[in-house]
C-alpha cells in the first residue's frame, strides 16, 4: 500500500476589490491567460495540493468569472456570500476549509491572485527549500524586496485566526521574524507587485502592448467612478479599437462607448484614425454647455 | 477673449470689455439657470468642462466668427461648478459697427458653442435625482 506523502497546500486570496487598479486584477491577462489562472497553474505545477482560491461573492461582476477560471486551472474555489473585508479574512476562510481535510496539510504556500511572474519552477524551488527546513517560513526575495509565494508551516498557519483582529498576515511574519528564511531569487519580475495602473503599464510594455491613459467626463466619469483610466490597446490601434477596448475593459462604458465622441489631442477624431503615440485621449459624451 | 471660470460671471464688466468707440452695436447673450423644464423643477445645475479642449474650441469659434463677420471685440466666458437658480452660466458679448452682424455673430457663437465645446451640465431635480444632460445619448 502506497502512502500519500504529506501535502503542501496553497491559498490564493482573490476576493479583493482591486481598488487601486480600478479593474479586477485576477482577470487581467498576461501572455494570453488571466493572472488567476497562471497563479493556480504555477502552484499546481510546483507541487502544491490542493490549491484553494477564495473568490469574490457570486453577486459581484468579477466573482463568477474568477471562480470559473480558477476552477478550470485546478483550484478548489470558495465563494463567500459577502466580500471579505481584508485579505486576512479570505485566508482564514481557506484555512477553515483546509482544517476540515484529513489529514491537514503540513504547510501552505500563500500567493496573491495577481502575481504576474509566479511560475511552476519558482513554486517548486520554494517548496523544496521548505522541505529542507520545515520549521521555517520561506519568503522569496529579489532586489532587496520580499515577494511571493510565501511558504508557511501549518503550525504557524493555525495561529492566523487568533492574531489580534486589527492586524494582517504580515503581523505573523513580524512575530515569527526569527523563523523566516529568505530565499534569493534572481529575477525581480518573479515577485513584482501588480497594484496600480502604472504596474500594469510596465507589465504590458514588457509584452509589447500599449497602455494608454484616457480622460473621462460627465456621465462616462460617473459610470466608471474616476476621471482617468488606463486602457490596453493593440499595436497600431485606431479610434474604433479604442472604443472596443473601452467597452470590453470597462463594462460600465459598454452601453455608451459607441455613441460618444473620442478626442485625440483636444480634437474630435474619426473612428478610422490611428491613435498616435503620446496623444492625450478623452471620452466626450454629447455636450450640453450653455 | 475666451475663458472658463468657477467664479460668478460679472456680465456688466464683460460687456464693458467688448465696448469700443467704433462699435455701433453690442449684443450680449446670457445663459441662466432655469427652474422649470416642463413640469420638472430644477434646484441647481452642475457644470463640468474638459478645460484644455473647451478653451481650444472656444478660441476656434471666436476666430471663425471674426472671419465671417466684422467683429470689433468678442467675449465668450463659461462658468463651471455648482450654479443656483437664476445664476449666469455663460456670457457671449459681440461688438460690431452695425447691429445686424452683432446679432448674427452672437447667435451663431452661442448656437455653435452648444454643439462643439466640451462642457456638460447635470440637472439636480427638486423631486430627487440627478442626471447628466447628454442630448441624443439615452442610457
Amino acid at each position: 500500500m502506497t502512502q500519500t506523502p504529506p501535502a503542501i497546500a496553497a491559498i490564493v486570496p482573490a476576493a479583493g476589490a482591486s481598488r487601486r487598479m480600478g479593474r479586477s486584477k485576477p482577470l487581467l491577462e498576461f501572455e494570453g491567460r488571466p493572472l488567476i489562472a497562471r497563479v493556480v497553474s504555477a502552484l499546481v505545477e510546483g507541487g502544491a495540493r490542493p490549491v484553494v482560491v477564495v473568490a469574490p461573492p457570486a453577486d459581484s461582476p468579477e466573482g463568477p468569472p474568477i471562480a470559473r477560471v480558477a476552477a478550470e486551472a485546478g483550484a478548489i474555489v470558495l465563494t463567500p456570500e459577502t466580500r471579505p473585508a481584508e485579505m486576512r479574512d479570505s485566508v482564514e476562510l481557506a484555512i477553515g476549509e483546509l482544517t476540515r481535510q484529513a489529514p491537514p496539510p503540513v504547510a501552505i504556500a500563500l500567493a496573491p491572485a495577481d502575481g504576474p511572474g509566479i511560475d511552476g519552477a519558482l513554486v517548486a524551488r520554494l517548496l523544496d527549500v521548505w522541505r529542507e527546513s520545515p520549521e521555517r517560513i520561506i519568503i522569496p526575495k529579489a532586489g532587496g524586496r520580499r515577494g511571493h509565494p510565501v511558504v508557511i508551516p501549518w503550525r504557524f498557519v493555525m495561529e492566523i485566526p487568533s492574531l489580534p483582529p486589527e492586524v494582517g498576515i504580515n503581523a505573523l511574519m513580524a512575530d515569527c521574524a526569527g523563523d523566516v528564511l529568505e530565499v534569493d531569487v534572481a529575477d525581480k519580475a518573479l515577485i513584482a507587485d501588480l497594484d496600480t495602473p502604472e504596474d500594469l503599464q510596465r507589465l504590458r510594455e514588457a509584452e509589447g502592448r500599449q497602455v494608454r491613459t484616457v480622460r473621462l467626463f460627465a456621465v462616462a466619469r460617473e459610470r466608471v467612478g474616476r476621471g482617468e483610466i488606463t486602457v490596453e490597446l493593440p499595436e497600431g490601434a485606431t479610434v474604433a479599437d479604442l472604443r472596443a477596448a473601452l467597452a470590453e475593459q470597462f463594462p460600465p462604458l459598454a452601453p455608451i462607448a459607441g455613441r460618444v465622441m473620442i478626442a485625440v489631442d483636444s480634437e474630435y477624431a474619426d473612428d478610422a484614425m490611428a491613435v498616435p503615440a503620446g496623444a492625450s485621449l478623452a471620452v466626450i459624451p454629447p455636450v450640453s454647455g450653455g | 477673449m475666451v475663458e472658463i471660470t468657477d467664479k460668478p460671471l460679472d456680465y456688466a464688466a464683460l460687456t464693458e470689455q467688448a465696448r469700443h468707440n467704433n462699435a455701433g452695436a453690442v449684443c450680449v447673450f446670457l445663459g441662466t439657470v432655469r427652474e422649470m423644464t416642463g413640469d420638472r423643477r430644477t434646484t441647481a445645475l452642475d457644470y463640468e468642462a474638459y478645460p484644455e479642449m473647451a478653451l481650444k474650441k472656444m478660441a476656434e469659434l471666436e476666430a471663425e466668427a471674426r472671419e465671417r463677420w466684422q467683429i470689433i471685440e468678442a467675449v465668450i466666458v463659461h462658468r463651471v461648478g455648482r450654479l443656483d437658480l437664476g445664476e449666469i452660466s455663460v456670457v457671449v458679448v459681440v461688438s460690431c459697427p452695425h447691429r445686424k452682424e452683432a446679432f448674427e455673430a452672437c447667435r451663431w457663437l452661442m448656437d455653435t458653442f452648444k454643439e462643439v465645446v466640451p462642457i456638460w451640465k447635470r440637472e439636480n431635480w427638486a423631486d430627487g435625482g440627478e442626471e447628466w444632460v447628454h442630448p441624443g445619448l439615452s442610457t
